[in-house]
């Protein structure tokens, strides 16, 4: 009978075993939080399809799935209109806020003014006076300029935003100065320079803004509220809000409506997955 | 004092920003050109059967009187009247508007609305409402002169699950008559089935007052007497305390005031009490699942109930004489006996014409098929005004009212307590 005196202490699966363990911990924790995180979105998606009297039920697949509040949807509120009016609107409003904000960035940075401070300050201060307060003058002025019920009206009192000139202020700030110099030597104006040289390399927080003012765009709420009048001219969140009612709320609809409406931030959302939380893990949510 | 006084200058000030117009001229005789009135609409901001009807009874006065295009405006309830406030400061004067009873006397004092007694000649709306219930044309009127039309209104009525009932030992056929029924029965379904027994829609966000002024009037109490505010005295407190006091032996259910109507959808609680307009809805939840039943509002002993309105009026603020005659018939098409037949039998509330309901020609036939409603309708008998609230922070004074009796009911203090000092506070924002 011999003894292995050279027989390590500790179990030698342990040194693999450990970090194994640890990362099946890690990967646990990011499934329960993955499941958490989608179960609401798969939930609207189960429902969508449960008949009236199912509404409530709590099986995680509708015993018969159902097309009916779908049909309901398409059939009763101009769902499809209100979509492609809600994507015009957000695409316009985006790419408004982009060139108003490259235009009042470059004039900031470039232009060195008395009261450019000031201006700045100013515009900074904007963005912290909340909607409500500006909510009826706007609504006043919109009407004598013939905008209510139209999507321009939608569109105009957004096409610029204190946080579009800010995030592109700061990212404009830490462009190469030499470039610019190099550029107005070989004789290129101001908007040569802006249009040709600045925003080619501005990418990432063009595309940051973009995606931000896009999703801010399309849920919007209260400003389409106060100025549509009608349902087909206006936008798919006050679409939802119709499945609210006075008669009880029509929770198949809304959700296949909700589905209908959620469709194509998510597509943007997978296709930009990388962009989308770059925006917001450096600009914050708007 | 200077802050009262304070705020009456305010109160002076907005209405006089508010009041675009002076007096207006006389109503024209006919619609004898032309016309395009706006009709504020909030049925039609939705995807329900209200929206449906609406379409139908627009469609309905348009054939009537094709010299009348009416120019619907669709915004949800709870944003309509900013839009008529909004539409008036920018010169967009609403003809007709669909509003809700809360703010009657603001529409009345403030907002510029017609009362009809000044618009149109005696015999000619002796006429239009004759026929109509006496205590429904209450419900519109501001100091003795109308100034809404009942249009979409209703009592509250009690849903039951009748299998609940069964369940807990309970006789369906046998519905609580009185609050003490409804503590018993509601404890006894709480006990035996472990699901809620009872829950009214009365606490917000958007149920407005009229159910807790019912329960309060039925105890003869009021949450006003004129400028007086007295939603904490004997009467009033008592019926709040009756509530607490359900809360505190289970029987009244300690839920999301906002989620009621779907916990007692979904078959998870005994009795709701509510408007009829969910009847539609809440057939549709129930079918198959659990035997839905309608009830009368319970009262307190042998006191006769108060059942107070929900809903919205219809209300003219035509300034244009030619207009002033095309929102008239308006309003007398939107509630003649043919349009109270499709309100009642598509979207469930009540009737302010009580002869079209038991003739084959309107109601009849609906009402044979759908029992259940008549108990809603034998309430009509004891229809009571809602009391709205006055001045210009009427809205903070019945928010005041209604979280103090959220507090009462749900809270571990004293009800009266919690009444008293709110309404000790709301004392200062009244006129």
């Amino acid at each position: 009978m011999t003894t292995d005196i050279d027989a390590p202490t500790t179990n030698p699966g342990g040194m693999f075993l450990q970090p194994l363990l640890g990362r099946l911990a890690v990967h646990g924790v990011m499934i329960l939080l993955s499941v958490l995180s989608i179960f609401p979105i798969y939930w609207m998606f189960v429902t969508s399809f449960r008949p009236a009297n199912e509404i409530f039920s709590t099986a995680l697949w509708p015993s018969a799935p159902t097309f009916e509040n779908y049909i309901f949807v398409l059939t009763r509120v101009p769902m499809l209109q209100m979509l492609a009016n809600t994507v015009i609107v957000a695409a316009m409003t985006a790419g408004l806020q982009v060139v108003t904000g490259m235009l009042a960035a470059y004039a900031l940075v470039r232009w060195r003014m008395r009261l450019s401070g000031v201006v700045h300050g100013l515009i900074a201060l904007s963005w912290l006076v909340p909607f409500q307060v500006t909510m009826i003058p706007n609504y006043v002025l919109a009407s004598q300029l013939g905008l209510l019920d139209t999507l321009a009206g939608l569109i105009i009192p957004n096409a610029s935003h204190a946080f579009a000139v800010l995030l592109l202020y700061h990212a404009m700030r830490s462009f190469p100065n030499e470039i610019l110099e190099a550029a107005r030597i070989d004789g290129a104006g101001s908007s040569k320079i802006l249009w040709q040289i600045v925003v080619p390399n501005m990418g990432a927080p063009i595309a940051s803004l973009s995606i931000i003012a896009f999703i801010s765009a399309w849920n919007e709420y209260f400003w389409p509220l106060l100025l549509s009048r009608k349902p087909e001219n206006s936008v798919v969140q006050i679409g939802l809000q119709m499945f609210m009612t006075q008669e009880g709320n029509l929770w198949g609809p809304l959700m296949a409506a909700a589905c209908l409406a959620s469709l194509p931030i998510l597509i943007v959302y997978l296709v930009l997955q990388r962009h989308v939380i770059e925006s917001f893990m450096k600009s914050g949510i708007r | 004092m200077l802050r009262r006084h304070s705020l009456k200058l305010m109160a002076a000030f907005t209405a006089s920003l508010l009041v675009p117009f002076g007096a207006s001229a006389e109503m024209a005789a006919t619609v004898d050109k032309p016309v395009t009135i706006t009709f504020y609409n909030y049925n039609l901001a939705s995807a329900s059967a209200g929206a449906d009807a609406t379409k139908e009874l627009i469609a309905g006065f348009e054939k009537k009187f094709p010299n009348v295009k009416v120019e619907p405006i669709a915004v949800p309830s709870n944003e309509i009247m900013s839009r008529v406030q909004a539409d008036i400061v920018a010169g967009r004067q609403p003809d007709v508007a669909q509003l809700v009873f809360r703010d009657l006397i603001y529409i009345a004092s403030d907002l510029g609305g017609n009362a009809l007694e000044d618009m149109v000649k005696p015999a000619e709306l002796k006429e239009q409402l004759a026929g109509m219930i006496p205590r429904g044309l209450e419900l519109g009127k501001v100091d003795g002169k109308t100034y809404g039309l009942a249009y979409t209104f209703s009592t509250p009525i009690l849903y039951y699950n009748a299998d609940l009932f069964r369940q807990a030992g309970l006789n369906p056929d046998e519905p609580p008559k009185t609050w003490a029924d409804v503590a018993a029965a509601g404890k006894a379904i709480k006990e035996k089935t472990g699901k809620n027994g009872f829950f009214p829609g009365a606490y917000g966000p958007t149920d407005g007052t009229f159910v807790y002024q019912s329960i309060v009037m039925s105890n003869r109490g009021k949450v006003r007497d004129g400028n007086k505010l007295t939603f904490a005295d004997t009467n009033a407190a008592d019926a709040v305390k009756m509530l607490h006091d359900m809360v505190a032996s289970g029987a009244h259910a300690k839920i999301d005031p906002a989620s009621a109507s779907d916990t007692f959808g979904s078959g998870n609680m005994g009795m709701f009490l509510y408007t009829s307009a969910l009847l539609s809805s809440m057939k549709k939840s129930a079918a198959g699942k659990f035997e839905l039943r309608l009830a009368a509002m319970p009262a307190f002993g042998d006191k006769p109930t108060a059942p107070t309105n929900s809903g919205s009026a219809l209300f003219i603020f035509s300034k244009d004489p030619l207009k002033q005659r095309a929102s008239y018939e308006l309003l007398k098409y939107l509630t003649s006996r043919e349009a109270y037949t499709i309100i009642t039998s598509k979207i469930g509330y009540l009737p302010l014409r009580l002869d079209i309901v038991d003739d084959p020609n309107y109601l009849g036939g609906w009402l044979k098929e759908n029992p259940m409603f008549r108990a809603n309708l034998e309430q009509l008998n004891r229809l009571t005004a809602n009391l709205a609230f006055p001045g210009a922070n009427y809205r903070q004074v019945e928010k005041m009212m209604m979280d103090s009796v959220r507090e009462a009911v749900f809270g571990k203090g004293d009800p009266a307590a919690a009444l008293k000092s709110a309404q000790d506070q709301a004392q200062d924002l009244m006129p």
